[in-house]
Protein backbone atom coordinates (compact mmCIF):
# COMPACT_ATOMS: atom_id res chain seq x y z
CA UNK A 1 0.00 0.00 0.00
CA UNK A 2 1.75 3.71 -0.61
CA UNK A 3 1.14 7.14 0.79
CA UNK A 4 -1.24 8.15 -1.30
CA UNK A 5 -3.99 5.45 -0.52
CA UNK A 6 -3.68 5.77 2.96
CA UNK A 7 -3.83 9.73 2.75
CA UNK A 8 -7.44 8.96 0.49
CA UNK A 9 -8.19 6.21 3.36
CA UNK A 10 -8.10 8.99 5.98
CA UNK A 11 -9.81 11.96 3.79
CA UNK A 12 -12.49 9.65 3.05
CA UNK A 13 -12.69 8.82 6.97
CA UNK A 14 -12.52 12.08 7.90
CA UNK A 15 -15.45 13.67 5.56
CA UNK A 16 -17.98 11.58 6.99
CA UNK A 17 -19.72 14.48 9.03
CA UNK A 18 -19.60 14.39 12.54
CA UNK A 19 -22.19 15.84 15.01
CA UNK A 20 -22.34 16.92 18.43
CA UNK A 21 -25.44 16.62 20.70
CA UNK A 22 -27.07 20.32 19.93
CA UNK A 23 -28.15 20.03 24.50
CA UNK A 24 -24.63 19.38 24.71
CA UNK A 25 -23.30 22.71 22.30
CA UNK A 26 -26.04 24.63 23.82
CA UNK A 27 -25.45 23.59 27.74
CA UNK A 28 -21.36 24.42 27.08
CA UNK A 29 -22.31 28.01 25.82
CA UNK A 30 -24.67 28.55 28.54
CA UNK A 31 -21.77 27.72 31.05
CA UNK A 32 -19.71 30.32 28.82
CA UNK A 33 -22.35 33.20 29.57
CA UNK A 34 -22.72 32.95 33.16
CA UNK A 35 -19.35 34.22 33.80
CA UNK A 36 -18.43 35.97 30.26
CA UNK A 37 -16.17 38.99 30.74
CA UNK A 38 -13.84 40.72 28.81
CA UNK A 39 -10.18 40.12 29.53
CA UNK A 40 -7.06 41.07 29.40
CA UNK A 41 -4.61 39.11 26.90
CA UNK A 42 -1.23 38.38 28.40
CA UNK A 43 1.94 40.87 26.43
CA UNK A 44 3.70 39.81 23.72
CA UNK A 45 6.62 36.84 24.71
CA UNK A 46 9.57 39.25 24.04
CA UNK A 47 8.19 41.40 26.47
CA UNK A 48 7.38 38.75 29.19
CA UNK A 49 10.86 37.14 28.26
CA UNK A 50 12.64 40.61 29.39
CA UNK A 51 10.50 40.87 32.47
CA UNK A 52 11.95 37.10 33.16
CA UNK A 53 15.41 38.15 32.04
CA UNK A 54 15.29 41.16 34.10
CA UNK A 55 14.08 39.42 37.19
CA UNK A 56 16.73 36.86 37.01
CA UNK A 57 19.72 39.47 37.01
CA UNK A 58 18.25 41.57 39.74
CA UNK A 59 18.31 38.69 41.83
CA UNK A 60 22.25 37.58 40.83
CA UNK A 61 23.57 41.10 41.17
CA UNK A 62 21.11 41.45 44.73
CA UNK A 63 22.31 38.30 46.30
CA UNK A 64 26.16 39.43 45.09
CA UNK A 65 25.72 42.48 46.50
CA UNK A 66 24.29 40.97 49.90
CA UNK A 67 27.63 38.39 49.90
CA UNK A 68 29.95 40.79 47.86
CA UNK A 69 31.42 40.94 44.41
CA UNK A 70 34.76 38.91 45.23
CA UNK A 71 34.37 36.74 41.91
CA UNK A 72 33.58 39.78 39.38
CA UNK A 73 36.85 41.90 40.63
CA UNK A 74 39.22 39.08 40.60
CA UNK A 75 37.97 38.11 36.59
CA UNK A 76 40.30 39.49 33.96
CA UNK A 77 38.68 41.20 31.21
CA UNK A 78 38.89 38.21 28.69
CA UNK A 79 36.72 36.82 31.46
CA UNK A 80 34.43 39.26 31.83
CA UNK A 81 33.89 39.86 28.65
CA UNK A 82 33.14 36.13 27.35
CA UNK A 83 31.43 34.43 30.66
CA UNK A 84 28.32 37.30 31.17
CA UNK A 85 27.22 37.64 27.63
CA UNK A 86 27.04 33.72 27.59
CA UNK A 87 25.19 34.46 30.46
CA UNK A 88 23.05 36.63 29.54
CA UNK A 89 22.08 34.51 26.09
CA UNK A 90 20.89 31.44 27.66
CA UNK A 91 19.16 33.74 30.62
CA UNK A 92 17.37 34.95 27.28
CA UNK A 93 16.85 31.54 25.80
CA UNK A 94 15.69 29.88 28.91
CA UNK A 95 13.05 32.61 29.90
CA UNK A 96 12.00 32.45 26.15
CA UNK A 97 11.47 28.63 26.32
CA UNK A 98 9.86 29.11 29.38
CA UNK A 99 7.02 31.89 28.22
CA UNK A 100 6.49 29.64 25.14
CA UNK A 101 5.84 26.90 28.24
CA UNK A 102 2.96 28.73 29.67
CA UNK A 103 1.32 30.06 26.85
CA UNK A 104 -0.39 26.90 25.03
CA UNK A 105 -0.24 26.52 20.99
CA UNK A 106 3.42 28.44 21.53
CA UNK A 107 6.39 26.64 19.20
CA UNK A 108 8.36 25.43 21.26
CA UNK A 109 12.16 25.31 19.70
CA UNK A 110 13.83 23.19 22.41
CA UNK A 111 12.40 20.70 24.81
CA UNK A 112 12.65 21.00 28.30
CA UNK A 113 15.14 18.35 28.64
CA UNK A 114 17.23 19.76 25.88
CA UNK A 115 17.65 23.24 26.76
CA UNK A 116 18.59 21.74 30.32
CA UNK A 117 21.40 19.71 28.76
CA UNK A 118 22.52 22.59 26.46
CA UNK A 119 22.93 25.05 29.49
CA UNK A 120 24.69 22.42 31.02
CA UNK A 121 26.72 22.14 28.28
CA UNK A 122 27.66 25.45 27.54
CA UNK A 123 28.00 27.01 31.30
CA UNK A 124 30.96 24.00 30.96
CA UNK A 125 32.45 24.60 28.00
CA UNK A 126 33.06 28.14 28.98
CA UNK A 127 33.78 27.84 32.30
CA UNK A 128 36.67 25.27 30.86
CA UNK A 129 37.88 27.75 28.07
CA UNK A 130 38.24 30.30 30.80
CA UNK A 131 39.59 29.34 33.89
CA UNK A 132 42.67 27.21 33.67
CA UNK A 133 43.88 26.62 37.27
CA UNK A 134 43.70 22.77 37.85
CA UNK A 135 44.61 22.44 41.68
CA UNK A 136 41.64 20.93 43.90
CA UNK A 137 41.43 22.37 47.08
CA UNK A 138 38.38 21.61 49.71
CA UNK A 139 37.05 20.60 46.52
CA UNK A 140 33.73 18.80 48.68
CA UNK A 141 33.52 21.63 51.45
CA UNK A 142 33.89 24.81 49.15
CA UNK A 143 31.71 22.83 46.86
CA UNK A 144 28.84 22.01 48.93
CA UNK A 145 28.91 25.85 50.00
CA UNK A 146 28.54 27.22 46.40
CA UNK A 147 26.03 24.84 45.19
CA UNK A 148 23.61 25.72 48.35
CA UNK A 149 24.52 29.52 47.89
CA UNK A 150 23.47 29.53 43.83
CA UNK A 151 20.20 26.84 44.81
CA UNK A 152 19.09 29.34 47.31
CA UNK A 153 19.11 32.07 44.84
CA UNK A 154 17.37 30.22 42.32
CA UNK A 155 14.50 29.57 44.71
CA UNK A 156 13.65 33.32 45.07
CA UNK A 157 14.64 33.69 41.47
CA UNK A 158 12.16 30.89 40.67
CA UNK A 159 9.51 31.84 42.80
CA UNK A 160 9.38 35.97 40.98
CA UNK A 161 9.68 34.20 37.47
CA UNK A 162 6.31 32.35 38.65
CA UNK A 163 4.92 34.96 40.08
CA UNK A 164 4.97 36.86 36.47
CA UNK A 165 3.34 34.33 34.55
CA UNK A 166 1.07 32.96 37.02
CA UNK A 167 -1.74 34.14 34.33
CA UNK A 168 -0.17 31.49 32.24
CA UNK A 169 -1.05 27.82 31.55
CA UNK A 170 1.14 25.11 31.50
CA UNK A 171 -0.12 22.21 29.12
CA UNK A 172 2.35 20.45 30.54
CA UNK A 173 3.39 21.19 33.98
CA UNK A 174 6.36 19.15 34.79
CA UNK A 175 8.16 20.18 31.57
CA UNK A 176 7.35 23.95 32.25
CA UNK A 177 8.55 23.75 35.89
CA UNK A 178 11.97 22.00 34.42
CA UNK A 179 12.18 25.46 32.22
CA UNK A 180 11.23 27.56 34.76
CA UNK A 181 13.89 25.69 37.18
CA UNK A 182 16.70 25.89 34.89
CA UNK A 183 16.25 29.47 34.44
CA UNK A 184 16.19 30.04 38.40
CA UNK A 185 19.39 27.76 38.27
CA UNK A 186 21.12 30.21 36.24
CA UNK A 187 19.80 33.20 38.07
CA UNK A 188 21.90 31.00 40.62
CA UNK A 189 25.20 30.82 38.81
CA UNK A 190 25.06 34.74 37.88
CA UNK A 191 25.20 35.06 42.01
CA UNK A 192 28.07 32.64 42.05
CA UNK A 193 30.19 33.65 39.14
CA UNK A 194 29.74 37.48 40.86
CA UNK A 195 30.16 36.50 44.45
CA UNK A 196 32.82 33.51 44.57
CA UNK A 197 36.49 34.18 43.82
CA UNK A 198 37.71 30.28 43.96
CA UNK A 199 38.87 30.25 40.44
CA UNK A 200 39.70 26.35 40.68
CA UNK A 201 38.51 24.77 37.30
CA UNK A 202 37.07 21.57 38.69
CA UNK A 203 34.67 23.27 41.65
CA UNK A 204 34.09 26.28 38.45
CA UNK A 205 32.96 22.71 36.55
CA UNK A 206 31.65 20.37 39.29
CA UNK A 207 29.73 22.81 41.38
CA UNK A 208 28.55 26.03 40.03
CA UNK A 209 27.15 24.30 36.69
CA UNK A 210 25.46 22.21 38.98
CA UNK A 211 23.33 24.68 40.12
CA UNK A 212 21.43 24.72 37.44
CA UNK A 213 20.27 20.67 37.14
CA UNK A 214 19.71 20.77 40.60
CA UNK A 215 17.46 23.49 40.67
CA UNK A 216 15.45 22.52 37.37
CA UNK A 217 14.69 18.75 38.56
CA UNK A 218 13.12 20.70 41.89
CA UNK A 219 11.17 22.62 39.62
CA UNK A 220 10.51 19.45 37.95
CA UNK A 221 9.78 17.89 40.83
CA UNK A 222 7.88 20.63 42.40
CA UNK A 223 5.42 20.93 39.45
CA UNK A 224 4.69 17.16 39.63
CA UNK A 225 4.01 17.09 43.26
CA UNK A 226 1.37 20.48 42.43
CA UNK A 227 -0.01 18.42 40.00
CA UNK A 228 -0.78 14.88 41.55
CA UNK A 229 -1.84 16.88 44.94
CA UNK A 230 -4.16 18.93 42.48
CA UNK A 231 -5.47 15.79 41.26
CA UNK A 232 -6.09 14.31 44.51
CA UNK A 233 -8.28 16.95 45.63
CA UNK A 234 -10.23 17.22 42.19
CA UNK A 235 -11.08 13.44 42.66
CA UNK A 236 -11.28 13.78 46.22
CA UNK A 237 -14.43 17.08 45.31
CA UNK A 238 -15.70 15.22 42.32
CA UNK A 239 -16.65 12.02 45.19
CA UNK A 240 -18.21 13.97 47.41
CA UNK A 241 -20.61 15.56 44.49
CA UNK A 242 -23.75 13.80 44.18
CA UNK A 243 -23.76 12.15 40.92
CA UNK A 244 -26.58 13.74 38.94
CA UNK B 1 -11.61 35.02 19.23
CA UNK B 2 -11.03 38.69 19.81
CA UNK B 3 -14.43 39.26 20.07
CA UNK B 4 -14.85 36.08 22.27
CA UNK B 5 -12.41 37.71 24.44
CA UNK B 6 -14.06 41.22 24.82
CA UNK B 7 -16.91 39.14 25.91
CA UNK B 8 -19.22 38.69 23.16
CA UNK B 9 -21.58 35.71 23.85
CA UNK B 10 -22.50 35.97 19.86
CA UNK B 11 -19.00 35.15 19.13
CA UNK B 12 -18.65 32.62 22.27
CA UNK B 13 -21.24 30.69 21.05
CA UNK B 14 -20.18 30.78 17.08
CA UNK B 15 -17.00 29.40 18.41
CA UNK B 16 -18.35 26.17 20.15
CA UNK B 17 -20.66 25.68 17.36
CA UNK B 18 -17.81 26.31 15.34
CA UNK B 19 -14.71 24.42 17.05
CA UNK B 20 -16.53 21.53 19.10
CA UNK B 21 -17.28 19.16 16.34
CA UNK B 22 -13.64 19.26 15.69
CA UNK B 23 -12.25 18.46 19.46
CA UNK B 24 -15.04 15.42 19.49
CA UNK B 25 -13.56 14.31 16.96
CA UNK B 26 -10.28 14.05 18.10
CA UNK B 27 -11.42 12.74 20.97
CA UNK B 28 -13.35 10.08 19.54
CA UNK B 29 -9.92 9.49 17.30
CA UNK B 30 -7.87 9.12 20.49
CA UNK B 31 -10.47 5.96 21.58
CA UNK B 32 -12.62 7.72 23.91
CA UNK B 33 -16.34 6.58 23.48
CA UNK B 34 -18.65 8.96 22.87
CA UNK B 35 -19.82 9.47 26.43
CA UNK B 36 -16.25 10.19 27.74
CA UNK B 37 -15.90 12.37 24.67
CA UNK B 38 -18.91 14.41 25.69
CA UNK B 39 -17.56 14.97 29.12
CA UNK B 40 -13.84 15.82 27.70
CA UNK B 41 -15.40 18.07 25.69
CA UNK B 42 -16.94 20.13 28.56
CA UNK B 43 -14.26 20.14 30.55
CA UNK B 44 -12.26 21.56 27.75
CA UNK B 45 -14.48 24.38 26.94
CA UNK B 46 -14.09 24.83 30.61
CA UNK B 47 -10.49 25.56 30.51
CA UNK B 48 -10.26 27.57 27.79
CA UNK B 49 -12.80 29.96 29.39
CA UNK B 50 -10.83 30.04 32.10
CA UNK B 51 -7.30 30.52 30.20
CA UNK B 52 -8.90 32.50 27.19
CA UNK B 53 -6.90 35.44 27.90
CA UNK B 54 -3.82 33.50 26.93
CA UNK B 55 -4.34 33.61 23.45
CA UNK B 56 -2.87 36.54 21.70
CA UNK B 57 -4.27 37.51 18.22
CA UNK B 58 -2.27 37.02 15.79
CA UNK B 59 -1.20 33.46 16.60
CA UNK B 60 -2.72 30.55 15.06
CA UNK B 61 -6.33 29.38 16.96
CA UNK B 62 -6.22 25.81 16.11
CA UNK B 63 -3.05 24.91 17.80
CA UNK B 64 -4.03 26.80 21.11
CA UNK B 65 -7.81 24.92 21.24
CA UNK B 66 -5.56 21.69 20.59
CA UNK B 67 -3.17 22.40 23.06
CA UNK B 68 -5.78 22.72 25.69
CA UNK B 69 -7.69 19.77 24.31
CA UNK B 70 -4.32 17.41 24.85
CA UNK B 71 -4.31 18.57 28.22
CA UNK B 72 -7.15 17.59 29.35
CA UNK B 73 -7.18 14.09 27.65
CA UNK B 74 -3.67 13.59 29.56
CA UNK B 75 -5.43 14.69 32.66
CA UNK B 76 -8.42 12.14 32.08
CA UNK B 77 -6.13 8.93 31.16
CA UNK B 78 -4.03 10.21 34.45
CA UNK B 79 -7.03 10.19 36.52
CA UNK B 80 -8.06 6.62 34.74
CA UNK B 81 -5.34 5.14 35.23
CA UNK B 82 -5.54 5.91 39.06
CA UNK B 83 -9.02 4.97 39.01
CA UNK B 84 -8.35 1.51 37.18
CA UNK B 85 -7.00 -0.65 40.52
CA UNK B 86 -10.06 0.49 42.31
CA UNK B 87 -12.76 -0.10 39.20
CA UNK B 88 -11.43 -3.32 37.81
CA UNK B 89 -14.63 -5.01 37.21
CA UNK B 90 -16.32 -2.38 36.02
CA UNK B 91 -13.82 -1.89 33.53
CA UNK B 92 -13.92 -5.36 32.58
CA UNK B 93 -17.71 -4.71 31.86
CA UNK B 94 -17.67 -1.91 29.72
CA UNK B 95 -15.01 -3.13 27.53
CA UNK B 96 -17.07 -6.11 27.33
CA UNK B 97 -19.55 -3.57 26.02
CA UNK B 98 -17.83 -1.74 24.07
CA UNK B 99 -16.68 -4.78 21.66
CA UNK B 100 -20.31 -5.68 21.54
CA UNK B 101 -21.64 -2.18 20.53
CA UNK B 102 -17.91 -2.10 18.17
CA UNK B 103 -19.21 -4.66 15.95
CA UNK B 104 -21.96 -2.67 14.83
CA UNK B 105 -19.60 -0.10 13.68
CA UNK B 106 -18.44 0.19 10.20
CA UNK B 107 -14.81 -1.45 9.44
CA UNK B 108 -13.48 2.32 8.07
CA UNK B 109 -14.08 4.66 11.27
CA UNK B 110 -11.42 6.88 11.81
CA UNK B 111 -11.34 5.25 15.18
CA UNK B 112 -10.50 1.73 13.54
CA UNK B 113 -8.56 3.30 10.86
CA UNK B 114 -5.80 5.01 13.35
CA UNK B 115 -6.51 2.15 15.64
CA UNK B 116 -2.80 0.32 15.58
CA UNK B 117 -1.06 3.73 16.15
CA UNK B 118 0.17 4.16 19.26
CA UNK B 119 -1.18 7.62 20.92
CA UNK B 120 1.15 10.05 20.24
CA UNK B 121 1.34 9.00 16.37
CA UNK B 122 -2.50 8.43 16.59
CA UNK B 123 -3.02 12.53 17.29
CA UNK B 124 -0.46 13.76 15.24
CA UNK B 125 -2.01 11.65 12.10
CA UNK B 126 -5.45 13.01 13.63
CA UNK B 127 -4.24 16.89 13.57
CA UNK B 128 -2.62 16.42 10.07
CA UNK B 129 -4.87 14.67 8.11
CA UNK B 130 -8.37 15.18 9.62
CA UNK B 131 -7.92 18.46 11.50
CA UNK B 132 -6.25 19.76 8.20
CA UNK B 133 -3.18 21.60 10.57
CA UNK B 134 0.57 22.30 9.11
CA UNK B 135 3.48 20.82 10.72
CA UNK B 136 4.25 23.76 12.45
CA UNK B 137 0.61 24.15 13.92
CA UNK B 138 0.74 20.34 14.90
CA UNK B 139 4.21 20.74 16.89
CA UNK B 140 2.56 24.07 18.57
CA UNK B 141 0.00 21.78 19.87
CA UNK B 142 2.27 18.88 20.97
CA UNK B 143 4.94 21.38 22.44
CA UNK B 144 7.39 19.53 20.32
CA UNK B 145 9.53 20.58 17.23
CA UNK B 146 8.68 20.35 13.67
CA UNK B 147 11.27 17.70 13.16
CA UNK B 148 9.33 15.62 15.87
CA UNK B 149 6.08 15.57 14.31
CA UNK B 150 7.79 15.01 11.36
CA UNK B 151 9.43 11.32 12.97
CA UNK B 152 6.12 11.24 14.31
CA UNK B 153 3.84 10.87 11.13
CA UNK B 154 6.17 9.04 9.00
CA UNK B 155 6.43 6.19 11.29
CA UNK B 156 2.37 6.03 11.61
CA UNK B 157 2.48 5.70 7.89
CA UNK B 158 5.07 3.43 7.99
CA UNK B 159 2.68 1.12 10.85
CA UNK B 160 -0.43 1.96 8.61
CA UNK B 161 1.11 0.53 5.64
CA UNK B 162 1.65 -2.88 7.16
CA UNK B 163 -1.48 -2.98 8.59
CA UNK B 164 -3.37 -2.22 5.87
CA UNK B 165 -1.45 -4.40 3.65
CA UNK B 166 -1.52 -7.15 5.86
CA UNK B 167 -5.52 -6.31 6.08
CA UNK B 168 -5.80 -6.61 2.12
CA UNK B 169 -3.96 -9.66 2.13
CA UNK B 170 -5.98 -11.33 4.77
CA UNK B 171 -9.45 -10.28 2.62
CA UNK B 172 -7.68 -11.48 -0.74
CA UNK B 173 -7.46 -14.94 1.11
CA UNK B 174 -10.59 -15.10 2.32
CA UNK B 175 -12.00 -14.17 -1.10
CA UNK B 176 -10.17 -16.81 -2.53
CA UNK B 177 -11.12 -19.02 0.19
CA UNK B 178 -14.99 -18.39 -0.59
Amino acid sequence: MIDREIDETLKRVSQTPHAVEPVLLGSIADSVKATLQPVRCLPPTWILACGLALLCAAVAVAGAARAGFYGVEKMNSLQLMLFFPVLTILIAVAATEFVNAMIPGSLRKLSSSALLATNCAVLVGVLGLLFRDYRTEHFLSAGIICLLTGFLHAIPAGLLCWLMLRRGFAVNSVSAGLVAGTLAGLAGVGVLELHCANFEAAHLLVWHTAVVPVSGAAGAVLAWALRWQGGRIAEASAQRTPMS
Amino acid sequence: MARYQEGDFAAATALVEGISPQLHRFFVAQLASRSDADDLLQETWLRIHRVRHTYRSGEPVLPWFYAIARHVRVDHYRKAIRTRVHEQRLEEISTAAATVSGKGRPPDDLRDVLAPLPESQREVIEMLKVAGMSLEEVARATSTSVGSVKQKAHRAYRKLRETMSAMGSRKGQSGGQA
